[in-house]
């Protein structure tokens, strides 16, 4: 009986002592025990003054406080844009010439090569490789940021482009044997919609691109260009470049690509170089 | 044991009461002269209760004057406050609030891990925006331009063992999206240690070659500074797009090409974001196979290259890459 008063009382001090711990705490530390009270402290005698006594308001002392960084709150020695206002853009981003994270209208306009495949019916020959250059431009919008502030991570626009591929090569059985024909370029227009999911708020974001809609392109040999459906996914680093996978489904045809996309700021010295590179060396 | 239980609970129990209400505060008393002598108000002597309260032990407790006497008037002649005796409870005073450590602990801290105490000063703010990369730059969207000298071989006679071999030369055209990959701190100063990111572009060669590339850039700084050396390593998937070479199908004039896919990475030790030399190769992989006719098959090629790459801002790399694909020109090919 005697141990189990011991160990409840144990176990209840410590409990009492932190309850009466507040009561001490709301005391100044000029009234810690054992200190001698200053000499300022002496008229107590009079409660009523200590009321009087904050005529100044002290507590206008409180908040905002500015304190100095904390020695974690580092930076790059790059210079920050003022505001939220995204690189080349108009309006605190209601239109950049740029797309980022913060725009709210964007233009689209780059330039784009790729490599891939080209896989045609299996009647109509073998699979071979395809590459392409080309241009896109268009137009893309946040929506649920035009009346709000808040940033919302969806985009959509609308995109259209051309690019010019490598020949086809068909290979099939006729009544005279193989026929084999060819064609030396394959030309295709694309227009498609595109949406965006905005992976972060920071500038240059990651952001992945859905795009769907059509294209027009000769099919195979024949010349004769044919509607077909057009899908991508990309993924892009702000309005500056992406990579991404594209496909273009036509009758009998079937072009998969990837590819690397830069925008037009960017692109368009390295196509003025390489047309005067390529002039200069006789290839034109 | 048992015998050191009610020792045990006794202590537990003073701890119990002890805190039920807090110690009177101790302050120098300020008495009148003439009420030394005469007899104290029974009101005015402190209470006895609370200090027996505090130290319940058999040490003399010598009464502890409260706020009580403040409605005596105050003279001039102090008297002496009360001495503690052995075995009052005698309290550290605490700091109130933060900061909890204090420039020695803080000190210790620094000795201890070797940290300087000054921070040093901050750099000064990147030029050109990053266009031109720099280690104090957390992107960089660069333009490439490279041209150099190119060792190039292709497959010749198969029946004969064959290789065709010429010298020639390489301009490359690339865009780079540098990110962050390896980022390291100096006081408040931020720096890039790798930097990692996709490009892509195009490359020219003689007779009109022309190869889309896209493929990954990376650059280790070896300094901090805005000419801080570096090791670029860049690898990308390369594919023909067009030539001028001529064949049976086709003429000699330029025109697309198919090719499959092949690669090329090169090393390059560079100075700032401004050029670098460049060590690398590229291989093109050949289309034989027999579903494939003859005269589109596509054979095996591939060339070393020594060339001087950096961003086109500043001009030398655009000029030298020009000047390299414009030197294409007299290239004679097997």
């Amino acid at each position: 009986m005697t141990a189990l008063l011991a160990s409840f009382l144990l176990v209840v001090a410590p409990q009492a002592e932190a309850a009466a711990a507040p009561s001490s705490s709301t005391a100044s530390p000029a009234a810690a025990p054992l200190e001698p009270a200053p000499e300022a402290a002496a008229p107590e005698a009079a409660p009523a003054n200590d009321v009087a006594a904050k005529a100044n308001d002290e507590d206008e002392d409180y908040g905002p406080f500015f304190m100095a960084d904390a020695p974690s709150d580092t930076a790059f020695a790059t210079q920050p844009r003022k505001g939220k206002a995204p690189l080349l853009s108009v309006g605190q981003g209601a239109f950049c010439f740029v797309d980022d994270t913060h725009c709210k209208a964007s233009l689209l306009i780059d330039a784009t090569v790729a490599g891939g495949i080209r896989a045609p019916a299996s009647h109509k020959g073998p699979d071979i490789p395809y590459a392409h250059f080309g241009f896109r431009g268009g137009l893309v919008v946040r929506p649920l940021m035009f009346k709000r502030k808040a940033w919302h991570p969806w985009g959509v626009g609308l995109v259209g482009g051309w690019t010019l591929g490598t020949g086809s090569v068909v290979v099939q059985s006729g009544d005279g044997g193989v026929e084999k024909s060819d064609t030396e370029r394959t030309p295709a227009v694309r227009v498609g919609l595109v949406n965006q999911i905005w992976l972060s708020q920071r500038p240059h974001a990651l952001h992945i691109d859905f795009t769907l809609g059509g294209v027009r392109s000769p099919v195979l040999t024949s010349g004769v260009p044919l509607i077909g459906t057009h899908a991508e996914v990309a993924f892009g680093w702000g309005g500056w470049g992406a990579v991404y996978a594209a496909g273009d489904f036509l009758d009998r045809d079937t072009r998969i690509s990837f590819g690397f996309r830069a925008h037009g700021i960017a692109a368009g010295p390295i196509i003025a170089l390489a047309l005067l590179g390529a002039a200069l060396g006789g290839a034109l | 044991m048992i015998a050191s239980l009610p020792t045990l609970a006794a202590i537990a129990a003073s701890w119990w009461l002890a805190p039920a209400e807090p110690p009177p505060l101790q302050r120098p008393t300020v008495v009148a002269p003439g009420e030394t002598t005469e007899p104290t108000p029974p009101a005015e002597p402190a209470p006895t209760d609370a200090p027996t309260d505090v130290a319940p032990t058999d040490a003399p407790i010598e009464p502890v004057p409260t706020d009580a006497p403040t409605d005596v008037a105050p003279t001039d002649v102090p008297i002496e406050p009360p001495q503690p005796t052995e075995g009052e409870l005698r309290v550290a005073a605490e700091r109130s609030g933060p900061p909890y450590y204090t420039e020695e602990d803080l000190a210790a801290l620094r000795t201890r891990h070797g940290v300087e105490a000054a921070s040093p000063p901050p750099r000064e703010p990147v030029r050109w925006r990053c266009l031109i990369a720099d280690p104090t730059c957390r992107h960089s969207f660069e333009v490439q331009a490279m041209g150099g000298y190119a060792f190039r071989a292709r497959q010749g006679d198969v029946s004969r063992g064959t290789v065709d071999r010429w010298h020639s030369a390489r301009a490359q055209y690339d865009f780079w999206l540098s990110l962050p990959a390896l980022v390291e701190t100096e006081g408040k100063n931020r720096y890039t240690r790798m930097s990692m990111g996709p490009k892509g572009g195009v490359i020219f060669s003689d007779t009109g070659d022309l190869w889309g590339n896209l493929g990954i850039a990376a650059r280790y700084w070896l300094g901090r500074g805005r000419w801080a050396p570096s090791i670029e390593i860049t690898s990308a998937l390369t594919y023909k797009l067009a030539t001028r070479e001529g064949n049976d199908v086709q003429g000699n004039h330029f025109h697309m090409q198919r090719g499959p896919v092949g690669f090329q990475g090169d090393v390059g030790f560079g100075l700032g974001g401004f050029g670098a030399i460049v060590v690398g190769g590229q291989y093109d992989s050949p289309l034989a196979r027999e579903d494939v006719p003859e005269e589109y098959r596509v054979v095996s090629s591939g060339m070393f290259f020594v060339a001087f790459r950096g961003n086109i801002l500043w001009g030398g790399p655009a000029v030298a890459a020009v000047a390299a694909h414009a030197g294409t020109r007299g290239v004679q090919r097997p």
